[in-house]
Order: structure tokens, then sequence, then C-alpha cells
């Protein structure tokens, strides 16, 4: 469960996020859509303790991501934007190094890696070098190494990025999976489509602002549109920077 | 659902052993360690056995030629000419110009003996010589103009002890005192200059054991995108940055200790006369307990160059310049070659230097002196991490 009220943060004159408000439940998928540069990134990564928001409370689980900031990375898993991973590891080990650190170890741990390089597909490289990785591979390792300790909030920055169709479709089965186990998932797109496929609530930001949040239905009708893209573009204000 | 935060220590050692493992895959790494074993050593051994081989034999040449000497007016003392030639000197024509002569080059040395030698030398007055060379000639050069001046001491002390002895005076009597020269230095003691350079290497691989791991757990992790990744673990900052700074100490001490052994090896088994040094186990552990404080300020030194740094290469040409730092003080290590004291071991570096060429020689420093240069490193290197710390627990780490 994730609760965002009134969330800024500000570099220097760019109003990043100015005044973002949601909720993203357990068993459900939010997705935040937006332009580029609309803010998407800030706030996850407020979410994700790697910025200290200027005003505004964000709770995890309902525990403060400024205050509680181990609490709250123990109970979620992230995918940062062009999420690097070690080259001089193996897919396994660098999975097994996050594990370690949320406290997983031996076997257990060893059976949760072949678990999800089996949900993942990635049995064919898991024991290799991630050096000469293609982006889909490394993007792979990422969101396994982000899954490894089953967090019960999962927090995805644009994470279809570089993928081809297969890698894609493999990664939104994951995700309906995740939230059919109950997960609060959230992940960042700028990609209509996908959101359009995926979400159960959508929050649309631009310019650092909620545009406009809801269900796709509720989306549909409060806009006035019957086309969820043209009620897209119609919350947003232009068509500048979507796919 | 296991959402769960780990202790501290456990996650130190969690990131540390994967620094390391990973470390240990990455060949510049071990090519420096390497390196570290053979080339240092070899660098500074083969370059004096060259220098030694070389000195030696031209020496040898030297001395073993007789000594061109140009005489002026040679006819006004046939005894001087012959005890001259008895001791090696080979007497040569005169020169129309004898200063000109020497100016030029052409000889090293002339002797002109004046026209009233004879009769100052029969009346038993003091007769005048005048030897005419270049000071300003160095090395090998020189070794003439000393041979021809201690064979004309030796003739004039000779006939005056017998000029003496002919007046029933003993000789000893005009010698009111004699010195005897007794060296107590110790054999490693006469190899301090070449001493002097041994810290330099040696710290010089200290830096250069742990800099990759250091640009690499820090600026190299940004740069590559994992660094975000590993700082939304629930591993405090802290944390995860004392365990790639103990990373960094860790090859950064294996290097040290890699060098200290390969110096051993070298001073075994080279063939070079010049210097005869050893280092015992006992005396390489000793240096290498007392100078690991300066393995802390390295790697310290390193990583937080490193934090603050954008990308791996701007951190590499940085760290480049900070490699120079340590080797300032050691700069007037070679100089002013101070004694320890409570004055100068504080300073990092400079006190490390002066405990390896303390040992080196087979002396050794006051344990108080010791105490004080690694408890000053350390508490450096603890200052350095801790702002290292604060640079950490910014947002413009991820950049």
């Amino acid at each position: 469960m994730i609760e965002v009220a009134n969330l800024k943060k500000y570099f220097g004159k760019v109003k990043a996020v100015d005044g973002v408000s949601f909720e993203a439940h357990d068993g459900k998928i939010t997705g935040l859509l937006g332009p580029n540069g609309a803010g998407k990134s800030t706030t996850l990564r407020v979410l994700y303790t790697a910025f200290k928001p200027d005003s505004g409370i964000a709770l995890i689980d309902g525990r403060n991501v400024e205050h509680e900031k181990l609490d709250v990375r123990a109970s979620i898993g992230v995918l940062t934007h062009g999420a690097g991973i070690y080259e001089r590891l193996s897919a396994r080990e660098n999975i097994r190094y996050f594990g370690e650190l949320h406290g997983l170890t031996g076997k257990p741990l060893n059976r949760r890696i072949d678990e999800l390089a089996e949900l993942l597909d990635m049995q064919d490289f898991i024991e290799r070098r991630s050096k000469g990785f293609s982006q889909g591979q490394k993007t792979k390792v990422a969101l396994a190494r982000a899954l490894v300790h089953s967090p019960k909030n999962v927090l995805l920055d644009e994470p279809t990025n570089g993928l081809d169709v297969m890698a894609t479709r493999g990664l939104r089965e994951v995700i309906q999976r995740l939230k059919n186990a109950g997960h609060c998932v959230l992940f960042s797109s700028h990609v209509m489509q996908e959101v359009a496929a995926l979400c159960d609530e959508i929050v649309i930001i631009a310019h650092g602002k909620v545009a406009a949040s809801g269900s796709p239905d509720q989306l549909r009708s409060s806009t006035g549109e019957q086309n969820l893209e043209d009620a897209f573009v119609k919350a947003i204000g232009s068509e500048e920077g979507l796919v | 659902m296991n959402n769960q935060t780990i202790s501290h220590l456990r996650g130190f050692w969690v990131v540390l052993r994967k620094e390391i493992t990973d470390n240990l895959r990455d060949r510049r790494s071990l090519t420096t360690m390497a390196v570290s074993i053979v080339v240092g050593p070899l660098l500074m051994f083969g370059f004096l056995w060259f220098a030694e081989k070389t000195v030696k034999e031209e020496t040898d040449l030297v001395n073993a030629e007789a000594v061109q000497l140009p005489v002026i007016g040679a006819e006004h003392a046939p005894n001087l000419m012959n005890w001259l030639r008895q001791n090696n000197v080979e007497i040569l024509a005169a020169p129309s110009d004898a200063e000109e002569s020497i100016k030029s080059g052409e000889h090293r040395v002339v002797l002109v003996v004046s026209e009233d030698f004879t009769k100052s030398f029969s009346d038993g007055s003091t007769a005048p010589l005048r030897l005419i060379h270049d000071s300003s000639i160095s090395g090998l050069e020189k070794i003439g103009y000393s041979t021809v001046q201690n064979a004309l001491n030796r003739y004039g002390s000779q006939i005056g002890a017998m000029r003496l002895a002919a007046r029933g005076v003993n000789p000893q009597i005009a010698r009111a005192i004699q010195v005897n020269v007794s060296d107590v230095a110790s054999p490693q003691a006469r190899n301090a200059q070449i001493l002097t350079m041994m810290p330099y290497i040696i710290i010089l691989f200290i830096m250069a054991g742990g800099m990759y791991l250091a640009i690499d757990t820090t600026a190299g992790e940004r740069e590559k995108g994992s660094l975000e990744p590993l700082l939304t673990q629930p591993v405090a900052r802290p944390v995860i940055l004392l365990a790639k700074l103990g990373a960094t100490i860790v090859f950064s001490a294996l290097t040290f200790l890699m060098v200290l052994i390969g110096l051993a090896l070298a001073m075994e088994y080279m063939p070079i006369e010049m210097i005869s040094l050893s280092l015992d186990p006992a005396t390489i552990a000793k240096v290498f307990i007392s100078c690991l404080p300066f393995v802390f300020v390295g790697s310290a030194l390193m990583v937080l160059l490193a934090s603050f740094t954008k990308s791996y290469k701007e951190a590499q040409s940085y760290l480049g310049m900070v490699m120079l730092i340590p080797s300032l003080p050691l700069v007037m290590l070679a100089f002013l070659s101070p004694e320890p004291s409570a004055s100068n071991m504080w300073i990092p570096s400079l006190s490390q230097g002066l405990i390896i060429i303390e040992n080196f020689k087979g002396d050794s420093v006051p344990l108080s002196l010791v105490g004080l240069s690694m408890i000053a490193s350390t508490a450096f290197a603890a200052l350095l991490a801790f702002i290292a710390i604060k640079l950490y627990q910014r947002e413009r780490i991820l950049g």
C-alpha cells in the first residue's frame, strides 16, 4: 500500500514534483503515466528513498519514506531507470547479492533465484557472467534482483525500456502474477498502450502535477472521451511526449 | 513475504565480499598486484645493478691505466719524476699553454715545477710545485687529479721524514696527531641513499593497488547505473561506503605485502654488491603492521575522491594527481633525511617512509613514535572516511 499526499520535490527552480497525491493499493496495478520529464521518475525516486521530499508525505505500508528509510527499503522491490548490473558477476550472483542484502541465504535463496529464472525465462543465461548481456537480459536480471525478496510493494521505473516484444509480454505476465499474489505494483511509463493493457488504476502526471487519476473507465467518463487515448490527451492538455 | 532488514555488520560483510569477488575478477587490479611483486623490485634493483656494474667496470679501467701528466720543468726534479712513474703516472711533455690545455679539456691535470725547485729542495726549505686542474670536473675524470695529488703528498712527507731522521730527530715529532678513522655504520646503513627511494616505490604501489577498486566501487558503479539500486537496499549508506572502503583497504594492503615480499626476494637473490640489505619475515611483518595505517589513509583518500567525481574517467584523472600527494613528503625525506622524532612522525606518508627506511637499515624506530604514526594516520584516515560518508549521504551521489 502506497500513499502519497501533496508531495513536492524541487531542483533549484525546476519543480520536478509539485504537489502529487495518489494511492496505490495492494492487489492492484497502478500506473504513473505521463510525458518525458513530467516527474514520474522523481516521484518514484522519492518513494524508494533515493531523494528526500521537500514537502508532503509519502507512506509505504504506513511507513514514512523520509524517516523510516531502512524499513521502507526492506518492504519494496525497485527497478530503477536504466538499472545497471555487475558485469563481472553472473546473473545468479547479481541476484544473490541483493537477496543477501535482504537477509536471504543459502538454499532458500537459491531456490528463489531458480523460481525467478523460470518465471522470467532466464535459465539460458542465469549462470553466465553478465558482460555482453543484451538490454533485455540485463533488465530481466535487474527485475529478478528487485523481486528476489518477494517485496510487498513493487516499484518499476519504465520497466519495458529496451525490451523486445516477447520480453515485454513476459514482464506483463510477471506483473499480473504479482498482482494476483496480492502485491502492490506501481510502475511508470510513457507508453500508453502498456498502461492501458495492465493497469487497474492510472495516475496521469504532467508538469509535476496529477492531471487526472482513476480506473480506465473513470478516466473515460470524467473526460467525456470514449477512446482512452483521447482521454489521456485531454487530461494532459497536449500530445507532447506521449507514444 | 520476507521483508526484513539485516544487521549493519551482516550488510557490511555482504557488500565487502561482493566487492572483493568482483574485483578479483578484474584483470586490472590483479595486474597491478602482479606488477607490484615483480616490476617494482626489478625496476629498482635492475637499475642499481646496471649502475653498479657500469661504475665498477669504468673505475677498474681508469685505475689500471697510467695517469697522463704533462709536466713543465720536469728536468728540475728528476727524483720526483721517478717517484711519480713508480706510482703509475706517465710523464708527458709540457703543453705550450698549460692553463689553456686544462680549460679546453685536452689535459685533466698539469704539474709545474719551477726553476728554483732544485735550489729550495737542496736548501731544505719548502720547494714549490704547482698543480693545475679544473675543480668543476667530477666523476671518473677526477681520479687522475687525486692520484697525482696523493703521490705528491706522500713524496713530500717521505722526504720530510728522511730529513728529520738525518738530523737525529724522530719523524714522529712532526706528526702531532694521527687520525685513525673507524666507520661504525652497519652495512645496511651505508645504503641510506638507495633506501630513500624505497618508501616512494612502496607508497606508490599501495595507492595503485586500491585505485581501481576505489574508482569502480563508487564512480564506476554510479556510471554503470548500479549504485541507485544498491542504495535502495535496506542497508544504511555509511555501511555500504565503509564496506567499499574495506574492500579497497584489503586490496591495497595485499599489494603492499606483495611489494615487501618482492623486495625481500630481490634483495636476497639479486647480485648487487653496492647494497647489502636483507629483509627477514619478522621485519616484513613489522613494517607491514606499522605502515598499515597508511593503507587506510590512501584508501580513504581515493574513495573520498571517487565519491564526488561523476564518471570513471574523471575519477581516474583525479586519482592520478592524488597519487602524487603522498609522495611529496617523501621528496622531503630524500633531501633532508630527517631522523624520526615527535615533530615529524605524525605526518602520514612521511612517518611511514621513515619507518620503512629505519627498518630496512636494520635499525628500529622507538615504539612510541611508531604508535604516534599509527594513531595519527588512522585518525586522518577516519576523518577522510567521515567526509566520504557525508558526501555519500547527499542526493547528488546518484548524479
